[in-house]
């Protein structure tokens, strides 16, 4: 079990530059998430600190010592794969006890880890299986179970769950949560599925293009997005974002570029007058004192609540109603918002900006 | 069910477009293998109108009074054995060092392959010319480097011609295993490879745990159609020696061909043919099953 830190982290082929001095710190017993869209450099990031990949820059280092020039075994790290890996020819027990074997650690011994990893995992009646007739949850216990066999200072998960099926995929994710717990080892784990980072991980770390956005924990990074990159990638639908005007004068009103005027109940800090609003789906809601017209173009009930595509103007809008509304394409609504979780940003930079509440409570159509 | 639609099903379309291979195989390759059976219980000189029925005469001949049978069976032995040995192993070193990113990889994977594409008969000759022991290739590079006690007649001397042509017939064959090597090793899962280094192996073991049984079915493709390939070892030994020195390069393919074509006893050259055919099918049929059975063991 170690800390992981990792300094001004650079990766280039030939002249392309992909990942950009990346630093960040993994506590000890940490769990953490490198999460982005495909092609951010979080698995990448991860073979560095696995020793899959040279460093072309900057150091890691595990515990206390720099790692850049370690072999993988070297670095006493474990990593499981997302097609799991699992040497086909061998027997689960073989596949389980394979690192050991090949380090000349007594029979005895290997036979014991074995067995106790397979116990925590579930994986004693399989033993004598071939991974070919495991299915693909027992596969990846398996995976893990290579990884505790070796006791490392540090697991290292590359999207495990990405060829599971969606069921398994949440039963895995609490596992994985529920192993880390009970191991309570340090966990470096990449993902691109914004939902296992969001319900996984004590931090997460977020990559767009070879560079952290923002660092922080789940909740904190949901509620206080610091971009528009970061707001519109947690969440799921995608926070909405509209463009528009600040209308001059004290109480906050914004003048959307379709036309529509919105009340705000609060505005950002400063003197600003082009913003981007960003808002939930979920904190939107059918308000017919107080709502701004929209047509209903889609509507997906989940049987728990229902998603609803709408047009204001010609910007579309995402939103999640609680429970069966009972409206259909077409209809025009009156949405509101819960117009104290609104997020400004900076058309320019896309940055967050610090709102102000105002008094006035209320919004909606001015 | 109209005529049009009988011929579009996929069964149909299927046998139209296999006709003409079955035909022309069944004229061209079945055919003569049971004429070949059947002419070896015959005596034919190949010129008279009619067959005589001989029994098992040919077979009784060539097993007990030939003179060059069992040294041509011995020579096929000691041959296969090398080839199924060599070739498949110095393949296999060039295709693990050429899918290594290294430079001109693709150039030096096209030069050892060339061989393969030049006719069998081509290499007998080239080869025969390099060993020529006034002035060969081998013979004056040695005699340059003031080794002239290692010259050697290589195609004249009964102890050393097998093995003379032997290497000839490694630098033709080596580029074959080679490429079927190369697409196997593309198909070793590389998380695999990183997988075992994490666990801590070192080269050799990632080799002989991930690789080697990754390409276990290529290996056995390989061994296969290099057992075949040797046992009917036939142009290298016609272009190369003949047979000779005194028999001493003969082999089965090349015997039955000279006790046909040259000797014209058709019946003897096919009995020598069809005991050629059985070694064959003896020895590849039970490691065929035997590779299957531990493949599927492996699953």
């Amino acid at each position: 079990m170690a800390t992981v830190q990792v300094r001004d982290l650079k990766k280039s082929y030939g002249a392309a530059e992909v990942i950009h001095g990346v630093s960040m710190d993994i506590s000890h017993g940490e769990f953490v998430i490198l999460v982005g869209p495909s092609g951010c450099g979080k698995s990448t990031l991860l073979r560095m600190i696995a020793g899959l990949e040279d460093i072309s820059g900057g150091t890691v280092s595990i515990g206390d010592r720099v790692v850049n020039a370690l072999s993988p075994k070297e670095r006493n790290i474990a990593m499981v794969f997302q097609n799991y890996a699992l040497y086909p020819q061998m027997t689960v027990a073989q596949n389980l006890g394979f690192s050991l074997e090949i380090s000349s650690v007594p029979k005895a011994t290997i036979r014991q880890k074995v067995a106790d990893a397979a116990e925590i995992l579930g994986l004693t009646s399989l033993l004598d299986r071939k991974p070919s007739q495991l299915s693909g949850g027992q596969r990846q216990r398996v995976a893990m179970g290579r990884a505790i066999v070796r006791d490392p200072d540090v697991f290292l998960f590359d999207e495990p769950l990405s060829n599971l099926d969606a069921k398994l995929r949440v039963r895995m994710r609490a596992e994985i949560k529920a192993l880390h717990q009970r191991l309570g080892t340090t966990v470096v784990y990449v993902t691109h599925d914004q939902v296992e980072a969001m319900t996984m991980a004590d931090r997460i770390v977020v990559l767009r293009a070879g560079s952290i956005e923002q660092v922080g924990a789940p909740l904190d990074l949901y509620d206080e997005p610091a971009n528009m990159f970061v707001a519109g990638f947690l969440g799921s639908p995608s926070m909405n974002f509209l463009k528009g005007e600040l209308v001059p004068g004290s109480a906050a009103r914004m003048q959307l570029e379709s036309g529509e005027t919105l009340a705000l109940a609060a505005r950002p800090e400063g003197v600003v007058s082009d913003v981007v609003l960003g808002l939930r789906p979920q904190d939107m809601a059918i308000d017919p004192e107080r709502g701004t017209p929209a047509k209903v173009m889609v509507v997906e009930p989940t049987g728990s609540d229902t998603h609803v595509l709408a047009m204001i103007g010609d910007t579309e809008i995402a939103c999640v109603l609680d429970g069966r509304p009972g409206i259909a394409a077409g209809e025009m609504v009156p949405l509101s918002f819960a117009s104290d979780k609104v997020h400004f940003f900076d058309p320019k930079t896309e940055a967050r900006l610090t709102t102000t509440g105002l008094s006035r409570a209320g919004a909606g159509p001015a | 069910m109209s005529r049009i639609s009988h011929l579009q099903s996929p069964r149909a379309q299927a046998l139209i477009l296999l006709a003409p291979a079955i035909g022309i195989y069944t004229i061209f390759a079945i055919w003569p293998m049971i004429e070949v059976v059947i002419l070896s219980f015959q005596r034919w000189n190949g010129l008279d109108a009619d067959r005589v029925w001989a029994g098992l005469e040919n077979y009784r001949y060539i097993f007990a009074d030939d003179p060059v049978y069992w040294i041509a069976f011995k020579n096929t032995v000691i041959w296969t054995v090398l080839s199924v040995i060599f070739p498949p192993l110095v393949g296999l070193l060039l295709a693990l060092g050429l899918n290594e990113k290294m430079f001109a990889r693709g150039a030096m994977r096209a030069i050892y392959y060339l061989p393969v594409i030049i006719a069998p008969i081509a290499v007998a000759t080239m080869w025969r010319w390099m060993y020529d022991p006034f002035f060969g290739l081998f013979n004056q590079i040695m005699t340059g480097m003031g080794l002239q006690g290692w010259i050697q007649d290589w195609l004249g001397d009964r102890d050393v011609a097998l093995y003379s042509m032997f290497i000839a017939y490694i630098w033709q064959h080596v580029g074959f295993s080679m490429v079927l090597f190369l697409a196997g090793l593309q198909g070793v899962d590389r998380s695999l490879v990183e997988a075992a280094r994490i666990d801590g192996a070192s080269r050799w073991q990632v080799f002989r745990y991930v690789t080697l049984p990754a390409l276990q079915v290529t290996m056995t493709i390989v061994i296969v159609l290099s057992t075949i390939s040797s046992l009917k070892a036939f142009d290298i030994v016609y272009g190369m020696t003949g047979g000779g020195p005194a028999q001493s390069t003969q082999m089965l393919a090349m015997w039955a061909f000279t006790q046909s074509m040259q000797i014209f006893d058709f019946g003897r050259g096919s009995a020598i043919s069809v005991t050629l055919l059985l070694i064959t099918l003896a020895v590849v049929v039970p490691y065929l099953r035997w590779s299957q059975k531990r493949e599927d063991a492996a699953r």
